[in-house]
């Protein structure tokens, strides 16, 4: 199979750089060993929540300007200020066309809700979602927490107690309809997937409607879980239609609803402009030849490699085994790259969970243009993007899908050029 | 130190690490409350089992086998096998007449395709096929696929061996239950183009049903007889004959390939990379052999959809299959969702997974009839019978629409 | 004021609690007091072997003979706590053989079962042992669940009239010249100072006994011994792993419910440490070096978690240089060794003995009291073995398989309290371990379960592979529905929980592990945004 770029890694740097090019009128294909972390999504892309001594950031842009003075071996840096603010204008349109409508701006951030109750500052946020301008104050006073009977992946009573320190008054709304009493049957699959497959159908819609309409006349808006909208666009327009007071969503535990759709709009995106994604196969190895990357091999495809002129690597960090941690090292799988980590296990971890954790900045070293980099030696047609890179820490800081969008652009973007001319 | 630096676990189900993506995948978990979902089926019941094997959950029964949770996993867990040998090692041993019936396809294929006209009037008869139901719980609205009179291996003893051994490059082909009782037109199609691309095709010395359907009714002893049977007969082609095994039937080419080192315990992998899809093998030939298909000129236009089967997806080879529809002119491509149509094999016949079968389907069936195509393609049988009773559209494998465009 | 009692017992692990249904069920007005929740010392922290005492047979003949005899006690007693898997005695090529008929011969003059099974055979009833043994002794061995132990003494010492505090801890023995008359103590729920008296105070803290007696100035000779173990992510064996030699360290490979366990290292440790038990990596390496000797599969089994206890050791009162250590029991009556009365100490011993040494310890306070009555432990079964449990099987029918087998796993005959049908009861909570929401409720209401690490040792929510990834909040959820209050306590609470697990977990975090506690905080730090709970715990 011969493409002009092949990316390993179908998450959200794999997607965005392979959407890139294909739109570019590129051929690329895109191996996946499995769904993503995209699945796991909160409804918002990060930039730049926090900066790494832990003050807040407030204005992303011109952070991640300082960020590059002094962090010099994070991503942003080596991607530059200047660029990385232009990919991060360009995120919302990709976004966008791919179906994920987001609001939010890369000068400015913003506050998404948590499944918890909390304010977490962030950049782009799925429309529909609950957001806030600022930690405080959030759009209504009174408001009425709508969960599903028997769905534990969700809390009203947290957020309750969170909003309540914002004076907020919370009530709270349970529904139940025969279709869910009917999943609920299964003492594990009352999911957020499978409840959404119920809101699906328009009747389920009308009924949700019905059975909420009573919560809303005392309140001045009403919040549902992300438990709709996994088929079809229009579920939270039509229930807004029928109910006078605003809706907001918030989105619940793993896998979320906001993350299956983003990862299955990305995809169809993707398909959609000619790319091909191979879900659930592994590289298993690669052909080098002189300095370059000539073709990988992977488990399904056996005989059959991949060529292409330029690869990308976007496999992740730990979790999706982009990274693989033994008692006493951190190695890159698919070609061996050299990795940034510290040798003593004692230093990889802080003793207390929420705490920055050295392991979380490990990752493949690279040169500033994200060439990967083994034995030393850049090389030129493989580049990396993604959590998979060194330098940064995605939860801790607020910037995992940032790094992830902003490096998958440059990536995409060196490849184009180098094709061009 | 040298501990623990491989840490993929000889027990695979431990890199399960609860992300529960599996579950949003799973065509069964989200119509039919009364399965644990591939989760709970799986890892995590494994886990429960090797404390003790009365932790077994009957219910394991309602998985079908697609697999379409392994293709979800991020963690590489090998779930569906988990479900499947869970079954062989402590579900209840096969004792329903039904069961057999439907699992030996190979059976009743032979006795059914002498009486073929016989056998199809009676079974689309509307009181034969309510007792079925009520005898044998093979649900009546079920529509039988129809046998032929005559098989295909009659057929090609009789009119193509000795054509086909005349080719210096020679292929052996499994030719499954399917193309010798069923549609025997099929594995004409196929001689069509493998002669076209220059190669005789010719069978295995014994060829036994793969046993898929052996295995999803619980008859392991015989599904493990029939295995060895058949890789007696591949070891002897490829390593005596020299030739590459190729398959028309998805099913049966995962089952072999797949299914006996994972669940029959058969080590295959002197051969494995010689078995593969005829529709692989053809682009392979084309793409770096240098074989070129001579296609007709000025052919209709036609519109395919092409519907992934769930052993396709496994394998990751569906994109084959699509690249060859695509170089044929006058073929205009379009690739539906790969979702499970529901049949599954024997699966979707008995009565109490009819419902749960239909509605999996039915998001796939809702995309065909909007697809506009002319044809649905797809290179399982049983999606196949599925499609064509559940939809308006006809379904043909790739490689007989590829055949009938042939010059 | 109602605060007087005939004993008042210092200790919630299992002799404590032992003691507690002791007294209680000898008519002895009780109260057990515990600075934290019900074994959380040693009790909860060892192997959960139910020894033969064959490992003691050469060394140690008095303990080997108590412990067979305790070990066909509980057997009887707590069924529902004691999985009868048999040990094997397993000697390895390095290993002399001569050293297997010494052990047989003094397996069986302690009375232990003890019978030499050909190497062959130990691999198929065993497929996990190293297949390289040279022999094997096949003996009683068996596994105990310490929580379950615990929470049903204390279970049955409540039912007959025994008070149980948890979270009080003991500041101040009350003195009356040469007599203990009560204990003050702090209530951490309450908050507050509360004042207990009792004619017997009963030591029954384990190592934390040595600072209870240096209250009144009585120095015990404790010495703290850390032993780490690491847990497997599932049963690996599933007989007892022992290597046929002189005891030494990590030579013993437990199967428990689910999982398995190796241990222990040993090492003296200094008093102000004992709160504060991190596995460091080289108690690691020399766990998994010497575990894969008993079972190679442990190189490459995914490992759960690493966790230390520190064993009270004493040494004998006539050898102040502590060289002499017994592993035996050790009941002070204080009175005749330093001219305290009613106080007792009961300590050293082990887990297997701990009805034992609850038996010693309550007769003591008996003479003291000058009462009469017959220990009853040995013969009356414990809450949840009261029945067979084909018998509770039969009466929890209708329910899904794998919760039903895991419910009467963990309560025995206890699960039929359990209500657990219908879809709001049977939905699961945690789904490695199969606990419903049912189970979670029942265990809130009848288990005095205060917080989520409570919580996981009553019903495993937590101890399975995710390690709370995926059940923690939602047992958060469950216990947060009450009210604002509850809401805010267990959101904090959840926060707490998670920096609980991940201390057993960064030990080992590397391979499947690091993964799931990337993905953890994935959940938590990510999208729950929940870090600031922690800071804010803290700050309080």
């Amino acid at each position: 199979m011969r493409f002009d770029t092949v990316i390993i890694g179908g998450g959200l740097a794999g997607m965005i750089c392979g959407i890139r090019l294909v739109e570019a009128g590129m051929s690329c294909a895109i191996v996946s060993q499995g769904q993503s972390a995209i699945h796991f999504s909160s409804g918002s892309f990060d930039l730049l929540g926090k900066m790494p001594d832990g003050s807040p950031v407030t204005d992303p842009a011109a952070a991640i300007a300082k960020l590059a003075e002094t962090q010099p071996g994070h991503p942003y840096a080596l991607i530059g200020s200047e660029a990385c603010i232009k990919h991060a204008e360009e995120a919302p349109a990709i976004l966008q066309a791919a179906g994920i409508p987001v609001t939010g701006d890369c000068h400015k951030n913003h506050f998404r809700i948590t499944p918890m109750g909390k304010a977490v500052p962030t950049w782009l946020t799925i429309k529909g979602y609950l957001t806030a301008d600022d930690s405080e104050t959030l759009p209504f006073k009174k408001v009425c927490i709508i969960n599903v009977e028997g769905f534990l992946d969700f809390y009203p009573e947290f957020i309750a107690e969170e909003f309540g320190r914002h004076g907020v008054t919370c009530r709270f709304g349970l529904i139940t309809l025969p279709d869910l009493e009917r999943i609920r049957e299964n003492p594990s699959e009352m999911r957020s997937a499978n409840i959404a497959r119920v809101f699906d159908h328009d009747k389920n819609i009308e009924a949700l409607a019905a059975g909420i309409r009573e919560y809303g006349k005392e309140c001045d808006a009403l919040i549902l879980p992300a438990i709709m909208g996994l088929n079809r666009n229009d579920s939270l327009e039509i229930l807004k239609s029928k109910i006078d007071k605003p809706i907001y969503l918030l989105p619940t535990l793993p896998p979320s609803i906001p993350g299956i759709k983003a990862q299955q709009a990305l995809q169809h995106r993707f398909r959609s402009l000619g790319g091909e994604y191979f879900l659930g196969d592994t590289v298993l190895a690669a052909e080098m030849d002189e300095g370059r990357v000539k073709q990988i091999f992977t488990a399904n495809h056996g005989n059959i490699p991949f060529r292409a002129d330029n690869f990308v690597l976007a496999t992740g960090s730990f979790f999706s085994r982009g990274l693989i941690a033994t008692p006493d090292s951190v190695r890159e799988p698919v070609f061996g790259l050299d990795t940034a980590y510290v040798a003593d296990r004692r230093e990889w971890y802080s003793l207390r969970f929420f705490d920055r954790h050295n392991y979380q900045s490990f990752g493949v070293r690279t040169d500033k243009s994200l060439h990967a980099i083994k034995n030393g030696n850049a090389i030129e047609n493989l580049y990396c993007a993604g959590a998979g890179l060194a330098g940064f820490n995605p939860v801790h800081d607020g910037c995992g899908a940032g790094v992830s969008i902003l490096s998958a652009l440059h990536v995409a973007d060196s490849i184009l050029k180098g094709k061009r001319s | 130190m040298n501990i623990q630096q491989n840490t993929v676990s000889e027990n695979n189900f431990e890199q399960c690490i609860k992300c529960t993506v599996c579950t949003v995948y799973c065509p069964v978990a989200a119509v039919n409350p009364d399965y644990p979902g591939p989760k709970q089926a799986g890892p995590d019941g494994e886990r429960l089992r090797l404390k003790q094997p009365d932790f077994y959950d009957n219910a394991l029964k309602y998985c079908l086998n697609c697999k379409r949770c392994e293709v979800a996993c991020p963690s590489n867990v090998r779930i569906g096998d988990i479900i499947q040998a869970a079954r062989i090692k402590y579900g209840p041993k096969n004792k329903s007449v039904r069961n057999y019936i439907l699992a030996n396809t190979d059976l009743v294929g032979s006795l059914a395709s002498p009486f073929a006209p016989i056998v199809n009037t009676a079974v689309s008869l509307k009181p034969v096929r309510y007792m079925m139901d009520k005898v044998m719980a093979i649900d009546h609205r079920r529509i039988f696929p129809k046998y032929s009179h005559g098989t295909f291996t009659s057929w090609y003893r009789k009119h193509a061996a000795a054509e086909q051994a005349a080719y210096d490059r020679q292929v052996s082909y499994f030719h499954g239950c399917y193309v010798n009782y069923n549609n025997p037109q099929l594995g004409k199609d196929l001689i069509r183009v493998m002669n076209a691309a220059g190669y005789g095709v010719r069978l295995l010395d014994k060829e036994k049903c793969c046993g898929v359907a052996l295995i999803s009714n619980g008859l392991y002893g015989q599904a493990l007889k029939q295995a060895r049977t058949n890789m007696e007969s591949i070891r002897r082609a490829v390593k005596e004959n020299g030739t590459d095994i190729i398959a028309t039937s998805s099913t049966c080419t995962f089952t072999i390939r797949d299914e006996y080192p994972h669940l029959l315990d058969i080590d295959n992998n002197d051969v494995r990379d010689n078995i593969e899809l005829a529709t692989r093998y053809i682009y392979r030939l084309i793409k770096s052999e240098g074989v070129q298909l001579k296609f007709k000129k000025n052919a209709e236009p036609l519109k395919v959809a092409y519907h992934t089967p769930c052993h396709m997806e496994k394998m990751g080879w569906a994109y084959y299959s699509i690249e060859l529809l695509r170089m044929i002119p006058g073929v205009e491509v379009t690739v539906l969702d790969s979702q499970c149509c529901g049949i599954a094999g024997t699966y979707g016949f008995k009565k109490e997974n009819y419902a749960t079968s239909q509605a999996i389907g039915e998001p796939l069936f809702r995309q065909i009839e909007e697809s506009g195509a002319d044809i649905v393609a797809t290179d399982c049988e049983t999606c196949k019978w599925q499609i064509e009773m559940s939809t308006s559209k006809p379904c043909e494998h790739p490689l007989s629409i590829l055949a009938s465009r042939l010059e | 004021m109602n605060n007087t009692y005939d004993v008042i017992i210092i200790g919630g692990g299992a002799t404590g609690a032992g003691i507690a249904r002791d007294c209680s069920l000898r008519g002895i007005k009780a109260l057990l007091l515990e600075r934290s929740d019900i074994s959380t010392g040693a009790t909860g922290r060892n192997h959960g072997l139910l020894h033969s005492g064959a490992r003691y047979a050469v060394t140690d003949h008095e303990s080997a003979e108590e412990c067979i005899k305790e070990n066909m006690i509980l057997r009887k007693i707590a069924a529902h706590c004691v999985e009868e898997t048999d040990g094997l005695f397993i000697s390895l090529p390095e290993d002399d053989l001569v050293y297997q008929s010494l052990f047989v011969e003094s397996c069986r003059k302690a009375g232990i079962r003890a019978d030499i099974i050909d190497p062959a055979e130990a691999r198929l009833i065993e497929p996990a042992v190293n297949p390289a043994l040279t022999g094997a002794v096949r003996v009683p061995d068996g596994a105990v669940d310490p929580f379950r132990l615990t929470s049903s003494n204390i279970i049955d010492a409540k039912a007959h009239g025994a008070e149980i505090r948890t979270y009080v801890e003991v500041t101040e023995l009350i003195r009356e010249q040469d007599r203990i008359i009560g204990v003050k103590a702090y209530d951490y729920r309450m908050r507050c100072e509360q004042t207990f008296y009792a004619q017997i105070v009963i030591n029954a803290g384990g190592i934390w006994g040595h600072g209870i007696a240096a209250k009144v100035g009585i120095t015990i000779n404790m010495l703290p011994a850390k032993g780490a173990l690491l847990i497997f992510g599932h049963r690996v064996n599933n007989h007892v792993l022992n290597r046929c030699r002189k005891p030494a360290d990590a030579d013993i490979l437990v199967p428990g419910d689910t999982i398995s366990l190796i241990g222990t290292t040993s090492s003296k440790v200094p008093f102000d440490q004992i709160d504060n038990m991190i596995v460091t990596p080289e108690e690691v390496d020399l766990l998994l070096r010497e575990g894969e000797k008993l079972s190679p599969r442990l190189a490459y089994t995914r490992i759960l978690r690493a966790y230390a206890g520190v064993r009270p050791l004493v040494a004998s009162d006539d050898d102040p240089s502590g060289r002499t250590v017994s592993r035996g029991i050790v009941l002070l009556d204080h009175a005749k060794r330093d001219g305290m009365e009613g106080f007792i100490t009961i300590t050293g011993g082990k887990l297997m003995t701990y009805r034992l040494m609850a038996e010693w310890a309550t007769d003591l306070a008996c003479t003291k009291l000058g009462i009469d009555a017959k220990c009853q432990t040995a013969t009356t079964p414990l809450p949840g073995s009261t029945e067979s449990k084909k018998e509770t099987d039969r009466k929890t029918r209708n329910r899904p398989i794998a919760q039903r087998r895991s419910m009467i796993a963990r309560h025995g005959d206890m699960a039929t309290l359990i209500d657990s049908r219908g879809s709001d009861k049977s939905s699961l909570v945690c789904e490695c371990e199969e606990v419903s929401t049912g189970e979670v409720e029942y265990a809130l209401e009848n288990l005095a379960v205060t917080n989520l690490v409570d919580l996981r040792r009553r019903t495993r929510v937590g101890m399975g592979t995710c390690q709370g990834e995926l059940c923690a909040c939602r047992a958060a959820g469950i216990m947060g529905k009450k009210s604002p209050v509850c809401a805010k306590k267990a959101k904090a609470d959840l926060a707490s929980f998670l920096n609980e697990r991940w201390k057993g977990m960064q030990p080992i975090a590397w391979g499947d592990t690091l993964r799931e506690s990337e993905y953890t905080t994935w959940v938590y730090e990510g999208v729950c945004g929940l870090s600031d709970e922690i800071e804010k715990t803290s700050a309080q």
